[in-house]
């Protein structure tokens, strides 16, 4: 034993175990990064993006993997494009001011905001059932318009900024989500008290209780290179800040959603280009449509 | 006495490698709790449908699981440690060696299985925290009880410990300095969304472990080559009946170890600061710069204490230190009184923070001189060192401390302040009356202020200090030149 010990190198063992875990270290990350970032991988990219919108009528935030955040947050692009010209009243007021902020307003609890999510519900459902998602620019030039309307009527003033936006908004993505899955009953956790009721859900009624859509590739289309660009380069937003040198690689893929194996419910084409070390979902030549609709 | 030489034992690069060690294993400890919990609630299953009540209260059950080990693995590591004989020592081996398995387990915390089945992932989240608890308690608990072995001079070893407790407080808060880098850094190569989606599944997280895990290895080797246990072992095997004895008999262990029990009360603001910082100072964004003040104040103090522990003994330091603490807090809560809870009160109250986090300092470091001192006590008394157990007895007290500070704090919060939950879905916090306001403030201020008394009081009944100390160092000292001649 104390032979042993004598030959023990203390520097020798430090060095290897730094070296060791180093590398135990860096594999591991690069194993789970992997795993969960699914813009290293077009295929997996694809079948998520699809997968989320039919799950759950999401198409709002499956724009976070999209050419639209490639430069941006998703939310400052919003607010950058949509909330900020609309935070100008046509008489120049600056609708963000906290002096236009009325009695009511500031004495909100969350009643008067909980109504105004509850009165824009319908104009979110009707912009989606009858365009998708394909269209953002509609979406929020609508929405924004009617919410302006809305709040100005149950509030009493034309206060509006990205709070009042976002939080009307997100809550009425939620909601219908909520129309497609369904709810549970929700308790509150201290009091016990019941703060919402089961709901069954749109693709429950249809589908049944079990069901459970999943997105796969089906196939992969050949994509012109030269000619993508062309079209890309024609149809391009300029607020994406993405120019077509930009894109080193292009793939398109047939993804489709199934109920189960071999039943797909709704099929459609994914485009989705390389841009540095990550992959996008190019909206501008996706049709998801489709994803909105199939279960009617 | 003061005409002669004083022996220094340790070099001046082994002090500050000391800290190093044990700013290393506080790089990754000091946040794995709290981050563990946050992935294992927001990250590690999401989308996986699992009843999100259901998970909630399985998590909180690991973290109390959890503290049952790790109490029980104190007492088991520090036994171990003192029937431990190595050419290394019998402290060094467990951080040295411990160090691998622990930066290991780490990383796998925060790597969660691919499953659908909930009862898979409780059990994953079961065993995998329960196994950092042990390995954990097997490094960190005997890296701190290094101080006591580093010099057989207490006004050396004095010194190495405080600016070793300096630097592991720093290593405390370094894991959070490594998220946010790590943050900044993924934003800058990604992009905002890119980090956004990534930070979503909790990757940031991923890489900060690694790092961390990487630091720990990095500071723990350079402590592992540089440092050396300088106060010889006794040779008695220690049995484990004997070892739970030396813990609870020995008076002035157990004075050191009640201060931690009298004290629990302390912590309760941490509870109530998120609720500060939304309803007295107007944002929940505040509570980092709560916390922020707070913790330079006890980085400060930690450094502040060694100038006092020059003048004053550790008995005196630490019940000189509890009253400036319970002062600072009652001043804290008499100025935010005065103010009322509006905009005026930040500066004034984020900067009493500071002067409220100094007396931490206090609790990080003399309690560690104190255990040391026992130690040589008991070795006097016993013939036996035994540092471990020493050690482990009072992170024992400080683990059921902890405890019943995690019960007392939401009691206080919900209960007792009359603290209104909000049923609106779209209200995250629902209005709250003055009277409850007041509470939230007395649970931040006063009540732990009542705590920080109640600690220094075991303290009046500590005597290892003057004359008694200096005999028993003496003592000590001729002993082992005696042991050492006759060995050779």
């Amino acid at each position: 034993m104390s032979q042993k010990e004598k030959s023990f190198n203390i520097k020798l063992y430090a060095v290897a175990a730094f070296v060791a875990v180093a590398v135990f270290l860096a594999v591991v990350c690069t194993v789970t990064f992997k795993a969960k970032y699914t813009a290293f991988h077009p295929d997996k990219l694809a079948e998520v993006f699809v997968e989320n919108i039919a799950q759950s009528g999401d198409g709002y935030n499956a724009y976070k993997n999209t050419l639209v955040s490639k430069n941006m947050k998703y939310g400052d692009f919003i607010r950058k494009y949509y909330i900020e010209p609309n935070a100008v009243g046509e008489d120049g007021t600056v609708l963000s001011d906290e002096a236009l902020k009325s009695k009511k307003t500031l004495e909100d609890d969350g009643t008067l905001a909980g109504q105004l999510i509850e009165r824009m519900y319908p104009v979110y459902k009707e912009l989606i059932d009858t365009n998708g998602w394909d269209n953002y620019d509609l979406i929020f030039s609508e929405y924004i318009k009617e919410l302006k309307l809305a709040r100005e009527e149950i509030f009493g003033d034309r206060f509006f900024n990205d709070e009042v936006f976002f939080s009307a908004f997100e809550a009425n993505v939620s909601s219908y989500s909520d129309f497609l899955t369904g709810t549970e009953d929700v308790f509150d956790e201290n009091t016990g008290l019941q703060l919402s009721e089961k709901t069954v859900g749109k693709y429950e009624e249809v589908y049944g209780e079990d069901y459970s859509f999943t997105a796969k590739i089906t196939s992969e289309k050949p994509v012109d290179m030269n000619e993508y660009i062309k079209d890309f380069s024609e149809k391009l937003p300029g607020e994406y800040g993405v120019s077509p040198e930009d894109i080193s690689e292009v793939k398109k893929y047939a993804v489709d959603v199934f109920l189960y194996e071999g039943f797909s419910v709704a099929a459609v084409e994914v485009t989705v280009v390389k841009i540095g070390y990550s992959w996008y979902v190019d909206n501008v030549s996706t049709d998801t449509k489709v994803l909105y609709s199939f279960y009617h | 006495m003061s005409g002669e030489k004083k022996t220094k034992y340790m070099k001046r690069s082994e002090i500050i490698t000391f800290g190093i060690g044990l700013f290393g294993i506080a790089l990754l400890t000091g946040w794995m709790p709290d981050y563990t919990a946050t992935f294992f609630a927001d990250f590690a299953f999401k989308g996986k449908g699992f009843d999100p009540d259901f998970m909630s209260n399985m998590i909180s059950m690991v973290f109390l699981a959890a503290g049952i080990i790790g109490a029980v693995c104190e007492l088991v590591i520090g036994y171990l440690v003192d029937n431990t004989r190595t050419k290394f020592g019998k402290v060094k081996p467990w951080v040295g060696f411990g160090a691998v398995p622990l930066a290991v387990i780490s990383m796998l915390v925060f790597v969660s299985p691919d499953t659908d089945n909930q009862t898979v992932a409780v059990i994953w989240m079961f065993a995998i925290y329960s196994l950092y608890t042990m390995v954990c308690c097997a490094v960190e608990s005997p890296a701190n009880c290094f101080g006591a072995l580093c010099s057989p001079d207490p006004a050396e070893r004095s010194s190495a410990i405080s600016i070793a407790s300096f630097l592991r407080s720093v290593g405390q808060s370094g894991g959070m300095v490594v998220i946010l880098v790590v943050g900044l850094i993924m934003k800058a190569v990604m992009g905002q969304q890119q980090f956004k989606n990534a930070e979503g599944q909790g990757l940031d997280l991923v890489i900060a472990t690694g790092i961390c895990a990487l630091g720990i290895i990095l500071f723990v080797m350079i402590f592992f080559v540089n440092n050396r246990e300088r106060v010889p072992f006794t040779q008695e095997k220690v049995s484990l009946k004997d070892a739970v004895k030396v813990v609870f008999t020995n008076k002035n262990l157990l004075m050191v170890s009640l201060t931690k029990l009298c004290g629990f009360g302390r912590g309760v603001y941490g509870t109530v600061s998120l609720y500060i910082a939304i309803y007295l100072l107007g944002s929940k964004d505040l509570k980092l710069g709560l916390l922020l003040p707070m913790g330079i104040g006890t980085a400060v103090g930690t450094l502040l204490v060694n100038f006092v522990l020059k003048r004053f003994s550790t008995k005196q330091t630490f019940i000189l230190f509890s009253l400036y603490g319970a002062s600072s807090l009652s001043i804290l809560f008499f100025v935010s009184r005065g103010i009322g809870f509006n905009d005026g009160l930040i500066i004034p109250f984020l900067i009493l923070n500071f002067f409220c986090g100094l007396q931490h300092g206090n609790t990080n470091v003399t309690p560690n001189i104190m255990i040391a001192d026992c130690v040589d006590e008991i070795e006097y008394k016993t013939g036996k060192r035994q540092e471990g157990l020493a050690y482990a007895g009072y992170g024992l007290f400080s683990k059921i401390a902890s405890a019943f500070t995690k019960a007392l704090g939401p009691w206080l919060l919900y209960t007792w302040s009359g603290y209104l939950v909000s049923t609106d879905a779209n209200v995250a916090y629902a209005a709250q009356t003055d009277a409850t306001l007041n509470k939230l403030l007395m649970i931040y201020t006063i009540i732990p202020a009542i705590f920080v008394v109640l600690q220094a009081v075991p303290m009046f009944f500590y005597d290892m200090v003057g004359d008694k100390k200096d005999t028993i160092v003496k003592t000590l000292i001729e002993r082992r030149a005696a042991a050492a001649d006759k060995n050779s």
